[in-house]
């Protein structure tokens, strides 16, 4: 029985037709002549006669292959004879003629884009196995990749959700946050009559509503609650286009003096206290001792979005209308957080324009905002309150991408190794006729569908980086919605590995158009080109360039980061338990009333057992829940112009406090009860406030014109001055401190300090219940350690430390094993010439110096580069949040000193290898 | 046996008619051509098979291999709507020509 595929096999040619395609027609052909032949046995004829009979159906194979070539099943006709006039231009070393096809038909395209598509599933096909035959190579080049990849989607997906993605309200493009900037004091809430000249006098803006956060209690039914006021004006939440989940929101009725009270609960509240209670809208509950009707409930997730430092946290538990008139307040009084929603069509600049028109006639119109020389700042809500954390995310995204670009030149000189390798493969194809571009395309697949690959893998990778991230989150970043991987961040993954394969594929791929078969015979015994060398020499140049950068700054933010850890807050928080009351003013209706409760208090917590001190303050240090209380001071008799130039913040305390918290006395002395008992008006003041007025030293004594509590001046005299305390953040001073007694400046929402010999957290129980002994109505909130507030003071420093030394350590990973790979193995392809250097009786020496001043000079070019780019990122860098220390000689020159030694011993030791070993053996090499 | 230009022009429709009961292998409608046409018309493999590589590659009809048990797979073809419509639009077309060209033959002009 004749072998009919092996006939056909034999006999039909269908080049450039796909492997798959052209086996099913052999098979069917041989299966028809098969067919042809079993009816020639069967009519009787001869096996002989039978086999010639089939084989007279096909009398003229080429004929045939020509008619299922043209007939499309691999090419088209155009594309063959294309084909066919470019082999014949290639063998006379014309150039081919001009591809372009004048009017081609709609059915010549189909066919051409199948073709392409073919063609396209051809070479990934190509591209997998080839990949699949080099796994070590492929494994190396997928790994590095991933931590490119993976690190820059992770923090990809955390600049789209602080810095890219809108924020969580209907047309959220158009909401402004509106600051007073006054004089050098920068910007600060406003007053109620600013707030209403807003709205009376702007036309580019819809609305403006405020808000003031306070602290309250709830009680009656249940345990007492202290939850989180939201005072606001009647169109805050409506200005915000969210709907009630039950009930409604304010009307403007609701507002002002008079008003009956009413309020709108958040969901979680709704949930927790009253049980999602269907009837809540219409009930009375127990606010603060007065009794106000609930009106509606926010739906879930509601959360308020504001910027760092403007003391409005995500989660309000109870919103409260205004219940005085804004109009009659002083101007002095700024506490309203304002913000605004512009009119369709309306921009930012218009905006600002205007309100820059209404400042100005403010200040001619009142003499008080002009003293301040009041302005008004407005700012895209979005922008604003991503400020603090935007450069610290645009200096990490700026990071990974450093990161990734050593990943592409590490692949890139995996694959330029690996080019050196396929060269021949290379070489034949091109000379038997196969199209560069073809060529190109291949080399291109084959880098394309390793950093998809690697993009894949990297989503894995970056989920984790996430979850890490999550754990280390910043205040800024936990305000907006939680990160994962969306959509955008896929693309974007997608986008990046894509861009990944063409950058470090192109350059390997393109240097595939200058191979000849001349050159290869020519240098059968190199294994190198200049060509690849010099490219080599350029991505190493680049990525200890591109190290060095990250390396200085990432040492630079460590170093600071350890600065912000040894760094004296002023006071010590080590053992010190922190509480917060708030008292309703319908229990506690006037300040002799909660002089008594809390002094009270602080005299029974500290007789419990293991206390040592107790203090009491209107505000905690890096407390940022509670509208900070600042305000101008002024020596007393001070001329006009002196008295609204300086501002300070302003603490109510109890004479414990001080020694609760550890806070120095530099001179004079703490409250006393004589001073009560004589009723005299006394303040402390910090060393820098002293400073500042009265620089020779002599501030005890003086007489200071500071805010009392009731936002009513006062004069006091310094009886003592306290060391400077880090109230907002770790480094930055941003204003000086005025300590005033408590009966004094009496404010309702006060917080404990309470020092223990160790342990603090086991007075919780003891001092809830001394506490509910007091007042059973009274809720003890934010019990929290000092440490713990000192913690999270140093949280955004570590989360952009943590991430910088990460990166910093990836990179040098990364660069590392790349200047290593490439160096050794540039060094290693001069074996032999170093076994005739040897031969010949080189010195050692000499033979040293010769490798090092072919491998050093682009490890010493990227120094040098990098030296430079590092200059230019310190002023980058100084837009982080704290303050980072300027670049030093000493970080500059370990990093010069590592680079160097990885470049020096990457040559260094294969060099040694052939010094130590035979001359002969270096000569056989190849 | 006929013209070779008549049989060339005429294998396409040929082809679709005989795939127009039910789906066959190559072999078999090169077969039934010959054995319906009495041995007139006859193609060989060799230029039958392209003309079907030809009608699939337009879509006109559509192969697929099928193995019968104790037989070695083969391929049969089946026409798709496409070529359904095509056979009937041509079909009409062919049988216009002919008479057109009988007419012509038959009458005095010629």
């Amino acid at each position: 029985m004749p072998d009919w595929l092996k006939y056909v096999r034999q006999h039909l040619a269908l080049p450039d037709c796909p492997p798959e395609r052209e086996a099913e027609i052999v098979e069917e052909l041989a299966q028809q002549l098969d067919d042809a032949y079993g009816e020639g046995l069967q009519s009787g004829l001869g096996e002989r006669e039978a086999l010639l009979a089939a084989e007279r159906h096909v009398s003229d194979w080429p004929a045939l292959a020509n008619d299922l070539m043209h007939g499309g099943i691999g090419q088209t006709k155009g594309v063959q004879r294309r084909r066919l006039r470019q082999y014949a231009a290639r063998a006379s070393g014309r150039r081919p003629p001009s591809t372009a096809v004048p009017g081609r038909e709609p059915e010549n395209d189909t066919r051409r884009i199948a073709a392409l598509l073919d063609a396209f599933r051809q070479d990934l096909h190509y591209a997998a196995r080839a990949l699949a035959k080099k796994p070590l190579f492929t494994f190396v080049a997928i790994v590095t990749l991933v931590i490119g990849i993976g690190v820059n989607t992770a923090i990809f997906s955390v600049v789209d959700a602080v810095l890219l993605r809108p924020l969580p309200y209907p047309e959220s493009g158009r909401l402004a946050v509106v600051w007073s900037v006054l004089g050098k004091e920068g910007r600060a809430p406003s007053s109620g009559p600013e707030l209403v000249s807003l709205r009376e006098r702007s036309r580019l803006f819809d609305q403006f509503a405020g808000i003031w956060v306070q602290g309250g209690a709830l009680t009656g039914k249940g345990e007492p609650e202290q939850v989180k006021l939201g005072l606001v004006t009647s169109n805050f939440l409506s200005l915000l286009r969210t709907r009630p989940e039950r009930g409604r929101f304010f009307l403007p009725r609701d507002e002002g003096g008079g008003a009956a009270p009413v309020i709108v609960l958040s969901h979680e509240l709704w949930q927790r206290r009253y049980g999602a209670d269907p009837k809540i809208v219409g009930q009375s509950v127990l606010l603060s001792g007065q009794s106000c009707t609930v009106v509606g409930v926010l739906p879930s997730g509601f959360k308020l979005i504001f910027p760092e430092g403007a003391s409005v946290p995500p989660k309000i538990d109870v919103y409260v209308p205004f219940q005085w008139d804004l109009a009659g307040q002083s101007p002095d009084q700024g506490y309203i957080r304002v913000i605004a929603r512009l009119r369709a069509g309306a921009t930012l600049p218009q905006g600002q324009a205007e309100l820059d028109n209404i400042a100005g006639e403010l200040r001619s119109e009142f003499r008080d905002y002009a003293e301040q020389n009041l302005h008004l700042q407005v700012l895209s809500l979005q922008a604003d309150a991503a400020h603090n954390v935007r450069p610290a995310l645009l200096a990490l995204f700026a990071g990974t991408g450093f990161v990734l670009l050593i990943s592409c030149a590490n692949v890139a000189m995996l694959i330029l190794s690996r080019a050196d390798e396929r060269r021949n493969e290379i070489t034949v194809r091109a000379a038997l006729g196969a199209d560069p571009g073809r060529i190109i395309r291949q080399l291109l697949t084959e880098s394309l569908l390793l950093s998809c690959l690697g993009g894949a893998a990297a989503l894995a990778i970056s989920w984790a980086i996430l979850r890490i991230l999550w754990v280390l989150q910043p205040a800024g970043i936990a305000r907006t919605a939680p990160t994962g991987l969306n959509l955008t961040v896929l693309g974007f993954n997608l986008i990046v590995s894509l861009l990944c394969g063409i950058l470090f594929g192109l350059s390997p791929a393109l240097k595939s158009r200058a191979t000849n078969l001349a050159s290869v015979v020519r240098d059968a015994t190199r294994t190198a080109t200049e060509n690849t060398h010099w490219s080599r020499q350029l991505l190493i140049g680049c990525e200890v360039a591109l190290t060095f950068v990250l390396l200085t700054s990432s040492a630079l933010l460590v170093r600071t980061f350890v600065g912000l850890l040894r760094v004296d807050p002023g006071f010590n928080p080590n053992d010190v338990l922190t509480f917060q009351v708030s008292l309703p003013d319908a229990r506690y209706p006037t300040p002799a009333r909660a002089i008594q409760f809390i002094r009270e208090a602080e005299r029974r917590l500290s007789t419990l057992p293991g206390v040592q001190s107790v203090g009491v303050v209107s505000h905690l240090p890096f407390d940022d829940n509670l509208p900070n209380w600042y305000d101008y001071f002024w020596r007393e008799g001070a001329p006009k112009q002196e008295r609204n130039t300086r501002m300070a913040d302003h603490r109510s305390v109890l004479p414990g406090f001080f020694d609760s918290l550890g806070i120095t006395f530099v001179a004079g002395r703490n409250f006393n009860t004589s001073d009560e008992v004589a009723n005299r008006k006394v303040v402390i003041v910090d060393d820098s406030l002293a400073k500042q007025l009265w620089p020779d030293g002599d501030a005890i004594g003086k007489r200071l014109n500071v805010e009392n509590g009731d936002f009513v001046r006062d004069v006091a005299e310094v009886v003592g001055i306290v060391k400077h305390v880090q109230y907002h953040s770790l480094t930055d001073q941003v204003r000086p401190q005025l300590y005033l007694p408590y009966a004094m400046a009496v404010r309702a929402n006060m917080s404990f300090t309470v020092r223990a010999g160790s342990s603090p957290q086991l007075l919780i129980p003891s001092i809830r219940r001394e506490m509910a002994r007091l007042d059973k109505d009274l809720p003890v909130a934010n019990v929290r350690l000092m440490d713990d507030y000192v913690a999270d003071a140093r949280m955004g420093a570590r989360f952009v430390t943590v991430l910088c030394g990460a990166l910093g350590a990836i990179a040098l990973l990364l660069s590392c094993i790349g200047i290593y790979g490439v160096t050794s193995s540039s060094v290693t392809t001069r074996t032999r010439e170093m076994g005739v250097r040897m031969a010949l009786g080189a010195q050692q020496g000499t033979l040293m110096v010769t490798v090092l001043c072919g491998s050093m000079p682009p490890v010493i070019a990227g120094c040098v580069l990098g030296l430079a780019l590092s200059r230019g990122m310190t002023p980058l860098l100084s837009t982080l949040p704290f303050e980072v220390q300027p670049v030093d000689p000493a970080i500059l020159a370990s990093v010069l000193t590592f680079l160097g030694f990885v470049g020096l011993s990457a040559s260094f030791l294969p060099i040694q290898r052939v010094i130590r070993g035979n001359p002969i053996t270096a000569l056989r090499c190849e | 046996m006929f013209n070779r230009e008549w049989k060339k022009g005429s294998a396409e429709l040929l082809v679709l008619s005989f795939l127009e009961s039910r789906p066959r292998h190559g072999y078999e409608i090169g077969k039934l051509i010959e054995v319906h046409s009495k041995r007139r018309i006859a193609f060989r493999i060799g230029s039958l098979y392209p003309v079907l590589c030809r009608l699939e590659q337009r879509g006109l009809i559509s192969g697929r291999w099928i193995e019968k048990p104790g037989e070695r797979r083969r391929r049969y073809y089946r026409l798709t709507r496409e070529g359904r419509r095509f056979l009937a639009d041509e079909r009409s077309a062919w049988e216009e020509f002919v008479a057109t060209v009988n007419r012509l033959l038959s009458s005095n002009y010629a």
